[in-house]
C-alpha cells in the first residue's frame, strides 16, 4: 500500500524566514442554554431581565442581561419584562471594528440605563448621534434575525 | 458582591518572604517570524540567568529551580493548547512540576502572583516565571477579534469586536463625570512613547505633540491609535526564590513584599453600586463632596473596583501609607490613556475624580515624585499580553537593583535587536529608588493583579 501526500499544499507565506498559512474554517455551535429565553424574547419585542425569587436573599435587582441564578444567593431567578425605553448611560463611535463585526464602521455603541435595571446594558444606536442622557426607545431585529445580542438596538425615543 | 463580611477583606501574608533575583526580556515587535515562541522564551531565560550578576552558573541555576510559572494569555493567539508544555521542554526543565496561569491581560501579574504563593508557602524555593505571546499569526482585525473573545460573548463581543471600543465607552463616561480634557490623556500618550524611545525593548517609540497625538486616526471615538496599547511577540522572565535560595544567586535580590489581586464583572455594564473602598491614605472626609453633579455611582464605569482591591490588600500587606509618598517608581498597565488616569485614582494617587492631577501636576514623569512607566508601558514598548505583567517587574527589579543603564543604555543591547542607540537617549535610572509598584490588569478590570517590590 502507497499513500499520496496531501493534494492540497500549503501558501508560502515568507521564504526566509519560513512562514506558512495555516488555514482554518468551521463552526462553532455556541450554547445559550438557559439564557436562550432572552434572545426568543427579542424575537417577541421584548427585553427580558431576570430576579431572584429567594425571600431570604436581600438582592431584588433587575439583572439585564439575564443571570439563571442570583449572583449573591445562587438562588433561582424569575424571568420579568424589562422597560423597553431608556438614557444613553456612555457610548463610543468604533471606527475599526474586529473582525466579525456584524454592522457596519462608525456604528455608535451605547450602554443604556433603564429604571429598576441595575446594570447598564450594552447595545447600539440605530439611529441619530448618541449623547450621554439622550432618551431612547429599543427596536427588534425580527425580519432576518442573528439570534444575537445584535437584533436589540436603540433609536431616539 | 458588593457587602464584604468577615473574611473578605483578609490581608494576605506570605509565611516566608519572597525575593526576586533576576530578570530577562526579548526585544518586542509586531511580527516575530525571525524566531518561533520556544526561542524567545529561551531568550529571556538565558538574558535572566547569564546577564544578571548571578553567583552561579547558568548550569548550577538550572539544578537549583524546582518549579515553572508559565504565562501566556490566549490560546487562540498562540494556535497551540497545552503551550507551556512545549516551552517547558525546550527550556529543559522538564520532568520538574509546572503550572500555566490564565488571567486575561493580567496573566503575568498572576504568574508573579502563583510563583510567590509557591516560594511564601514552601512549596518551591527556586521558581521562574515565563511570560510570552505571539500575535503575529493573525492580521491585526482578527487579532482585535480574538481579544474581544475575552470580553463577554453571549451579551458584548458582539457588539464592536473591539476592545478599545469598551475602555473608549469608559472614556466617554469618565470625561463626562470628571471635565478632564483631552489634552490629559493626550500627556499620557506622549510621555510613554518618549520613554519607549530609551529602550532597545521598544515596539512603538516615538516623539509627539499634544497635537499629534489629538490629531492621530480615531480608532473608537475618542481613542486614538496613539493612545491604545501595541500587538506585540516577546517574552519576558523574572526569578523568584526564598531568601536562602536569593542570597546565595545573587548579592542584590530585591524582595517582593506583596502581590494581591482583586476582581469584577467582566461585562463593565453589570457593575453594582457599593460605597467607595477606602485606601490607607482616604477617609470618609475624603469622598464627602464625590457624589454630587454628574457623579452617583462608585464604581460605575468611570473606576475599577478589582484595582482598588488589589491595592487595598497590596497596601495593607506591605505597609503602604501614601503611595506617592512611598513608591519611588510605578509601572502601571496603560493599555489606554483613559485607564492611566482611571487607575491613578484607583490605587490611590489621587482621590477618585482627581487622577488628571497625577500628570498635569507633573509627579508622573522621570524625576517627578513618581516616575510611572519609565520602561514605556504598553502604550510605547510592549503589549505582548502573557509577558507584560512580568515584563513591568523586570523593570522595576532592574531599576531598584540600580541596573536600567546597564539594560537599556549600552550600545551593544540596542544592535543585539537590529537597533541604533538614539543620539539623543537620555537615562532613566531612578536615583536610589527604594521601592516599586506594578499594576497587571485583564479586561475592564475583570483581574487585577498590585505587586510591591523593594530593598530587603
Amino acid at each position: 500500500m502507497a499513500i499520496d501526500f496531501p493534494a492540497r499544499c500549503a501558501e508560502v507565506v515568507n521564504k526566509d524566514p519560513l512562514v506558512i498559512e495555516n488555514a482554518k474554517s468551521w463552526s462553532h455551535y455556541h450554547t445559550y442554554g438557559g439564557w436562550g429565553r432572552f434572545f426568543t424574547g427579542l424575537q417577541q419585542k421584548k427585553i427580558l431581565a431576570t430576579r431572584c425569587t429567594n425571600a431570604a436573599c436581600a438582592e431584588k435587582r433587575l439583572w439585564l442581561p439575564p443571570r439563571c441564578e442570583c449572583p449573591d444567593c445562587w438562588h433561582e431567578m424569575e424571568w420579568v419584562e424589562a422597560p423597553t425605553v431608556g438614557r444613553i448611560f456612555t457610548w463610543s463611535i468604533v471606527k475599526y471594528p474586529g473582525e466579525l463585526f456584524r454592522l457596519p464602521p462608525d456604528t455608535p455603541l451605547i450602554s443604556v440605563e433603564i429604571e429598576g435595571v441595575c446594570t447598564k446594558v450594552m447595545s447600539w444606536l440605530k439611529k441619530g448621534q448618541p449623547k450621554i442622557g439622550l432618551p431612547v426607545k429599543a427596536v427588534f431585529n425580527t425580519d432576518k434575525p442573528t439570534n444575537t445580542i445584535v437584533d436589540l438596538a436603540w433609536v431616539p425615543a | 458582591m458588593i457587602k464584604f463580611g468577615r473574611g473578605n477583606l483578609r490581608i494576605p501574608r506570605f509565611e516566608k518572604p519572597v525575593f526576586v533575583v533576576a530578570g530577562g526580556l526579548t526585544d518586542f515587535r509586531k511580527k516575530y517570524p525571525e524566531k518561533n515562541t520556544s526561542q524567545l522564551c529561551t531568550e529571556g531565560l538565558r538574558m535572566a540567568v547569564e546577564e544578571n550578576d548571578l553567583k552561579v552558573s547558568p548550569e548550577d541555576f538550572r539544578r537549583r529551580v524546582n518549579w515553572v510559572v508559565y504565562s501566556q494569555f490566549a490560546d487562540h493567539f498562540g494556535d497551540q493548547l497545552l503551550a507551556a508544555a512545549k516551552i517547558h521542554d525546550y527550556l529543559g526543565f522538564d520532568p520538574l512540576g509546572n503550572i500555566e496561569v490564565k488571567t486575561g491581560g493580567a496573566t503575568g501579574g498572576s504568574a508573579v502572583l502563583a510563583a510567590a504563593q509557591a516560594v511564601a508557602s514552601g512549596y518551591a524555593d527556586c521558581v521562574p516565571v515565563v511570560g510570552w505571546e505571539r500575535m503575529d499569526e493573525v492580521s491585526t482585525k482578527v487579532g482585535n477579534s480574538y481579544i474581544a473573545s475575552a470580553a463577554c460573548k453571549d451579551f458584548e463581543s458582539e457588539l464592536g469586536w473591539m476592545y478599545a471600543a469598551y475602555y473608549a465607552l469608559m472614556a466617554q463616561r469618565y470625561q463626562y463625570e470628571n471635565n478632564v480634557p483631552r489634552e490629559t490623556l493626550a500627556k499620557i500618550a506622549c510621555k510613554n512613547h518618549e520613554y519607549a524611545c530609551y529602550s532597545p525593548y521598544s515596539q512603538n517609540p516615538g516623539k509627539y505633540t499634544v497635537k499629534d497625538i489629538l490629531d492621530n486616526e480615531i480608532v473608537s471615538d475618542p481613542l486614538s491609535f496613539l493612545e491604545c496599547c501595541v500587538m506585540s511577540v516577546g517574552a519576558a522572565v523574572l526569578i523568584l526564590a526564598d531568601e536562602k535560595t536569593a542570597y546565595e544567586l545573587s548579592d542584590h535580590p530585591m524582595q517582593l513584599t506583596a502581590i494581591c489581586g482583586g476582581s469584577h464583572t467582566l461585562r463593565t455594564a453589570d457593575r453594582r453600586n457599593m460605597p467607595i473602598l477606602l485606601l490607607p491614605n482616604e477617609t470618609e472626609a475624603t469622598y464627602k463632596d464625590y457624589f454630587s453633579g454628574k457623579r452617583s455611582e462608585w464604581p460605575g464605569f468611570s473606576s475599577f473596583l478589582a484595582s482598588r482591591m488589589a491595592a487595598y490588600l497590596a497596601y495593607h500587606m506591605a505597609g503602604i501609607k501614601d503611595p506617592v509618598e512611598d513608591f519611588d517608581l510605578l509601572e502601571t498597565h496603560d493599555a489606554f490613556t483613559i485607564s492611566d488616569v482611571q487607575t491613578y485614582e484607583d490605587i490611590g494617587l489621587r482621590p477618585y475624580g482627581r487622577g488628571r492631577e497625577f500628570i498635569d501636576s507633573g509627579e508622573a514623569y522621570y524625576e517627578g515624585k513618581l516616575p510611572t512607566n519609565l520602561s514605556g508601558g504598553l502604550i510605547g514598548t510592549m503589549h505582548a499580553v502573557g509577558a507584560t505583567g512580568v515584563f513591568q517587574l523586570v523593570e522595576v527589579l532592574w531599576q531598584l537593583q540600580g541596573k536600567w543603564d546597564k539594560f537599556h543604555a549600552d550600545p551593544e543591547r540596542w544592535t543585539r535587536y537590529g537597533k541604533k542607540k538614539p543620539a539623543d537617549f537620555r537615562s532613566l535610572q531612578v536615583k536610589n529608588p527604594r521601592r516599586g509598584c506594578a499594576i497587571s490588569h485583564a479586561g475592564t478590570g475583570s483581574h487585577v493583579t498590585c505587586a510591591i517590590m523593594e530593598k530587603p
